[in-house]
């Protein structure tokens, strides 16, 4: 099973963080030296648009065009944030990615800051990481001493440094301007543009913001080229491997890193070790909580962006989580919205108040007491809360959204027959929490 | 197709084309053709934030497309926009049904009743039938003081509130908690709510999650006779809608006025109300303190009037006015001295505050006066000699929006100023101040620092301003403030002055009275025997009189004093011949505010003893008679035209010359001036050129008088609760009034051995003073500061040096 190459987790241990003298004995940190030896800051930035590096957070903006909108006469000083706040639900891979090879995130991000000219790195890390953040501020200081942080890295005029900052803990600081928000010491309430963080983010200066698996990237296309990055994948519009968290009724479930476009089925049956004996494959969420259920249709679907985007769905995170023919999809949808209607930020009403509407007509149905008429107003606040502030709400109303047009029937014979049809007992919170 | 950067969009709204300057936003494009998009976080003094959703259109054409918030989307040229498309529909009806998913259906012993914009969306939106079969979300409530009353569960999370008090009046004590359903709008713990601006919380809830406490429960929005009314508790004229039911004051509520005080006015404009139907207040005629008809008591003045200045010589009587007079009641006083030869009026209590604000009255020219509006587009502001948060709170809000945009604000004073805004203060001594502004105006050499940084600044912005009080600064630097403002005006630039007067119509008794004479005087003129009958209208010149032994024993001396007033003040007991006056309420009247903006307040109601005072507390409040009690109060312009024509033997009341007529007689730039002239927004009555000020700067300034001795100089200083008079008489304001407190600098306390925290007695044992010694390092060394709170007259310290021996450590 691990005939696909290894990139990100080429260092991976089962029992240990690599070192950095094994990240270094691989080629760590020889796109640094190179690059400010060679002050090619052009190259870092045309190398990573080329490669085609899409966001690995779950909104896929290509990482080279943002790093571009940072204008050549913008201000001083100049931060770069990584985000390292994993909230999405099913997503694990920055985690376990933090824990294998800490120095190629801390390799990414000078880069990455080289190439807008960034003094300040910030990893905005979630507090229950602390182990990935006490990792991170003990590598981060070894590179310091190594001169690959710090004043004049490795006797070049760029200066750059990291500081870990633990997060207070909510799923909205994951958004980006919520993040940035955050940092500040402000309530973290999302911001729509304009102003574009990359003109105006952190105290009004120019900030790119990152996620932990796209900064982990770059090291690698620095150094091997875009064409041997887009060659990873197996399909053309894919570029790159891609960490696939897979959870649910798989027998192995687990962190793999795989070819952009490899084929669901192939990872779960090839990889994730097959469903569990006696389960069959029912639907998944392809890219964490905030993506549409995949059905059996889409068994076959290469998983790359584009391929999902084309038939409707979302790569999100690449979260796989896996439902079995037991699973009560109402129950699941229930379960993800109990999640989102607690970490509403409660800056906008579709968001803030639909949320818990949606809830409350979905703990009726799934408890038995559900109606024929909550499925209309369902469907209608499905499609309203697209108009909520920032993607939020639109991500939480996604798994509801295809539960409606997947498995509608199901919806439909908890109202019939007043109860669960997966034996489900009645309860659960009745308050607004 | 391409359009200049300049250039006015033009877009489609509801079939109906616009034309809007580049910038606006499309709900604000609709409100143009008259199109009302609901809304509820978007307000026209915060901006747009998008967070409710409610304001909701449908964009046909354009760079988006779809359901979009107008109050975020800029109009861009081309645009089409439907309000009434049934997406958008639908959506805002959604928002709706949200937004009442928690909200109580209490609206029948809610306050914000019947002036609910959430109750007004329900109703227009349609959302008549409750689908969400889930439980409200509950909220504890907090005590947030003696203004403010706080029901949680009513919110609709609108984010109006914290943007309010935190962005706009630069306060932190209200924020937002929690997140999701449970976002919770409040303080950290419960307590006073901090800022002198938080009863705006009140009129800017769009529900009734911020009512007003001390008017709960008087009635509903259509019970009050509502009127547009003046603020009269500070010179800056803010605009306030009165409401009055049963012939009581029950509620102000902020006026938008886009000029003065724009949307918001402060707590002491808004809960100063309950003066006008005081119990105590004294509603009949008294003749050496028996109770008579008003005519007869009229007519006694008259004679006894006569009698005195028969004896001696008309100047013998004096008239006093004051600052909170109207314009038609002042024009009647300036009248009767003039033609009946008396001494006065007086509007002033010490002659150095008459003559600085005659001459900052001189100074003002109608390119020099800034307006409050004009004060928040300012790019660079010094303060001198002024405490806007005390002496003009709405000013400090004005600069705080300056300050957020960007202006750079200095503030010269020897107080320990404070603003809700960070600031550069300069503690320098009051006597110091008027020769620094001429400092800054001339050459100043790179060295002197700051000052030269200081003026650099002034001279490069666009749009300085220079606010100067009248209460520290010798009439000289009054003038020095004003030269400076015409220098940086001089080189083509924007340039504004505003003064901070002391009183509503400080103004206007300033550019009445010819001579800048003052109660100070007239004492005088009393002790050495001159004068013998004194006339006091409305005056608070006894209150704020800073010798009361003094001012007592020239009063004992008097062979008359008529009082007219409407407020229970000593004079009134010490009156052999008092009159009651109608308030501002009952009367109305023109007033003339700092910037020299005559304005109006109209008729709020009739008068009378208010319901609540005579009923049994029966309910509704009914009395069957056929006379109404209390109502003997008259207008005191009306009642002095009678005592003028009683003396004077001009014609009856029905032939007297109106107190407009009288007005115009009084100052050639008030001639064209009747109710009908003055538009809402107030109109100027200053001249356009420099050289033609309304009144003369008075000659010879005279400078500081207490600069040299021993001892440290005493600054009285006004408190925003506490040092008005007529506001200082609400209960409710007297809860929000702050200790009595000693501010010293910190060298000169350490000499004096007094200590931050120490208990200090100040005046005779039999009535002493108890204050908080503060000690501070933000004020001048060799000054101490005193509050004028209740009692501060009667502390003994009359002199403009204070010795150790004065302040007595309490063990």
């Amino acid at each position: 099973m691990m005939d696909t190459p290894q990139v990100l987790f080429k260092n991976r241990h089962v029992d240990r963080i690599a070192t950095r003298d094994e990240y270094e004995a691989g080629g760590g940190y020889e796109a640094l030296k190179r690059v400010l030896a060679e002050e090619a800051r052009d190259e870092v930035q045309a190398a990573i648009k080329e490669a085609l590096l899409l966001g690995r957070g779950g909104a896929a903006f290509p990482m080279g065009i943002k790093l571009s909108t940072v204008a050549e006469d913008a201000p001083f000083p100049r931060y770069l944030v990584c985000n390292a706040d994993e909230m999405e639900p099913g997503t694990f891979k920055d985690r376990v990615l933090l824990h294998t090879d800490p120095h190629q995130l801390i390799e990414g991000m000078v880069l990455a800051a080289f190439a807008i000219q960034a003094a300040k790195g910030i990893v905005f890390i979630r507090p229950e990481y602390e182990n990935a953040a006490r990792i991170l501020e003990r590598e981060v200081a070894l590179a310091r001493k190594a001169g690959y942080l710090g004043e004049k890295i490795l006797g070049s005029e760029f200066s750059f440094d990291i500081d870990v900052h633990r997060s207070g803990g909510r799923y909205i600081c994951g958004e980006v301007t919520a993040q940035l928000n955050a940092l500040m010491g402000r309530r973290p309430n999302p911001q729509q543009p304009p102003p574009y963080p990359t003109e105006s983010g952190l105290w009004g200066q120019p900030t790119v913001l990152q996620n932990v698996e796209t900064l982990c990237c770059v090291p690698h296309i620095v150094r091997n080229g875009a064409t041997w990055f887009k060659g990873l994948a197996l399909t053309e519009a894919g570029a790159g491997t891609k960490i696939f968290p897979v959870s649910g009724r798989v027998n192995r479930p687990g962190c793999y890193e795989l070819p952009m476009g490899i084929r669901l089925s192939a990872i779960i049956e090839e990889h994730a070790g097959g469903m569990l004996p006696g389960s069959e494959f029912k639907a998944c969420l392809p890219g964490g909580a905030s993506t549409r259920f995949l059905t059996r249709e889409h068994y076959d679907i290469p998983m790359d962006f584009a391929s999902l985007k084309e038939a409707g769905h979302r790569l999100g995170t690449g979260a796989i989580m896996v439902f079995d023919h037991k699973t009560c999809m109402v129950a699941a949808t229930l379960n993800l919205m109990e999640f989102f209607t607690r970490e509403s930020c409660g800056w906008c009403t579709p968001c803030r108040e639909g949320l818990p509407y949606i809830r409350d007509m979905l703990r009726r149905i799934e408890n038995g007491r559900g109606e024929e008429g909550f499925i209309p107003i369902l469907e209608q606040m499905s499609r309203q809360l697209w108009n909520a502030y920032c993607a939020f709400a639109p991500g939480a109303v996604s798994p509801l959204e295809s539960l409606l047009t997947f498995f509608g029937d199901e919806v439909r014979e908890h109202i019939s027959a007043r109860k669960c049809p997966f034996g489900n007992a009645p309860g659960g919170p009745s308050d607004n929490r | 197709m391409t359009i200049g950067l300049n250039a006015m969009p033009k877009l489609t709204i509801d079939n109906r084309s616009v034309e809007v300057p580049p910038g606006t936003k499309v709900i604000a494009a609709a409100e143009q053709l008259g199109i009302q998009i609901p809304h509820f976080c978007y307000h026209p003094a915060l901006g747009a934030v998008g967070a409710c959703r409610v304001c909701a259109v449908k964009v046909l054409e354009g760079s988006v497309k779809g359901i979009q918030m107008s109050c975020m989307l800029e109009a861009r040229d081309g645009m089409v926009v439907s309000t009434t498309d049934a997406d958008a529909v639908a959506f805002r009806q959604s928002v709706i049904e949200w937004l009442m998913l928690n909200h109580p259906h209490d609206c029948p012993v809610c306050d914000e009743g019947g002036h609910c914009l959430l109750q007004d969306m329900t109703v227009s939106g349609g959302h008549g039938l409750r689908r969400y079969r889930g439980n409200k979300r509950t909220h504890r409530d907090q005590y947030l003081g003696p203004l403010v009353q706080h029901e949680m569960n009513r919110c609709i999370q609108c984010y109006r509130c914290v943007r309010y008090y935190r962005e706009f009046t630069g306060y932190d004590d209200l924020g937002v908690m929690g997140i999701g359903s449970r976002v919770y709008y409040g303080r950290f713990e419960e307590g006073v709510l901090a800022s002198p601006f938080a009863g705006n919380l009140i009129d800017i809830c769009p529900t009734g999650v911020y009512t007003d406490k001390p008017s709960r429960f008087k009635g509903r929005r259509w019970d009050f006779e509502r009127t547009p009314s003046l603020c009269i508790h500070c010179s800056l004229g803010c605009h306030m809608t009165v409401s009055a039911r049963y012939r009581e004051v029950v509620r102000h509520e902020a006026r938008f006025n886009p000029v003065v005080n724009g949307h918001f006015i402060c707590d002491r404009g808004r809960f100063a109300y309950p003066y006008a139907s005081s119990p105590e207040r004294p509603r009949e005629a008294q003749i050496d303190g028996r109770p008579v008809a008003g005519q007869l008591a009229v007519t006694t003045a008259a004679e006894r009037l006569a009698t005195v200045a028969g004896q001696h010589q008309p100047a013998a009587v004096a008239v006093a006015g004051s600052a909170r007079c109207s314009l038609e009641t002042l024009a009647v006083l300036v009248r009767i001295c003039q033609e009946a030869g008396w001494r006065g009026p007086v509007c002033f209590e010490e002659r150095r505050t008459a003559r600085a604000v005659s001459t900052a009255v001189g100074c003002l020219t109608s390119t020099l006066a800034f307006s409050l509006q004009a004060i928040a587009a300012a790019d660079s502001v010094l303060l001198a000699g002024v405490d806007p948060l005390h002496e003009a709170p709405m000013l400090a809000l004005a600069l705080r929006q300056a300050r957020r945009k960007g202006a750079v604000i200095v503030v010269a004073d020897p107080r320990p100023v404070n603003l809700p805004f960070d600031f550069q203060h300069l503690p320098l001594a009051s006597a110091q101040i008027g020769p620094w502004l001429d400092r800054l105006a001339g050459d100043i050499p790179e060295s002197d620092m700051p000052s030269a940084a200081i003026a650099r600044r002034l001279r490069e912005s666009e749009r300085p301003v220079i606010v100067a009080g009248t209460d520290v600064l010798s009439t000289a630097a009054v003038v020095q403030a004003a030269d400076l403002a015409a220098a940086l005006g001089a080189n083509g630039k924007s340039a504004g002055l505003c003064y901070a007067l002391p009183g509503a119509n400080a103004f206007g008794a300033a550019l009445l009275a010819k001579n800048p004479d003052s109660l100070e005087q007239v004492v005088e003129a009393i002790e050495n025997g001159q004068v013998k009958a004194l006339i006091l209208v409305e005056s608070d010149l006894c209150q704020r009189f800073p010798d009361q032994a003094r001012l007592e024993r020239a009063l004992a001396q008097l062979d008359l004093l008529v009082v007219l007033d409407y407020t229970a003040s000593p004079a009134v007991a010490a009156a052999h011949v008092f009159l009651p006056t109608a308030t501002v309420y009952e009367a109305g009247g023109l007033f003339i505010n700092n910037e020299g903006r005559v304005q109006q307040a109209l008729v709020a109601m009739r008068g009378g003893t208010p319901i609540s005072q005579i009923g049994q507390g029966d309910h509704p409040p009914r009395a069957f008679r056929k006379d109404i009690p209390g109502a003997g109060p008259r207008p005191a312009g009306d009642l002095l035209g009678d005592l003028a024509a009683a003396v004077i033997g001009a014609p009856d009341a029905s032939e007297a010359p109106s107190p407009l007529a009288g007005l115009a007689e009084s100052h050639p730039t008030l001639a064209a001036l009747t109710a009908a002239s003055i538009p809402p927004e107030g109109r100027l009555v200053l001249a356009d050129d420099p050289g033609r000020r309304v009144l003369p700067s008075a000659d010879e300034p005279n400078t500081h008088a207490a600069d040299t001795g021993e001892g440290l100089e005493l600054i009285w200083t006004d408190r925003i609760f506490g040092s008005e008079p007529l506001a200082a008489l609400a209960p409710a304001l007297q809860e929000r009034q702050e200790g009595d407190t000693l501010f010293m600098a910190r060298g000169d306390a350490a000499a004096w051995e007094l200590a931050d925290g120490d208990r200090v007695v100040i005046g005779p044992e039999a009535s002493p003073w108890e204050l908080a010694v503060r000690v501070v390092d933000n004020m001048a060394a060799g000054t101490i500061v005193l509050p004028r709170l209740p009692g501060w007259q009667r502390c003994g310290l009359t002199r403009n040096r204070v010795q150790r021996d004065a302040i007595r450590k309490r063990s």
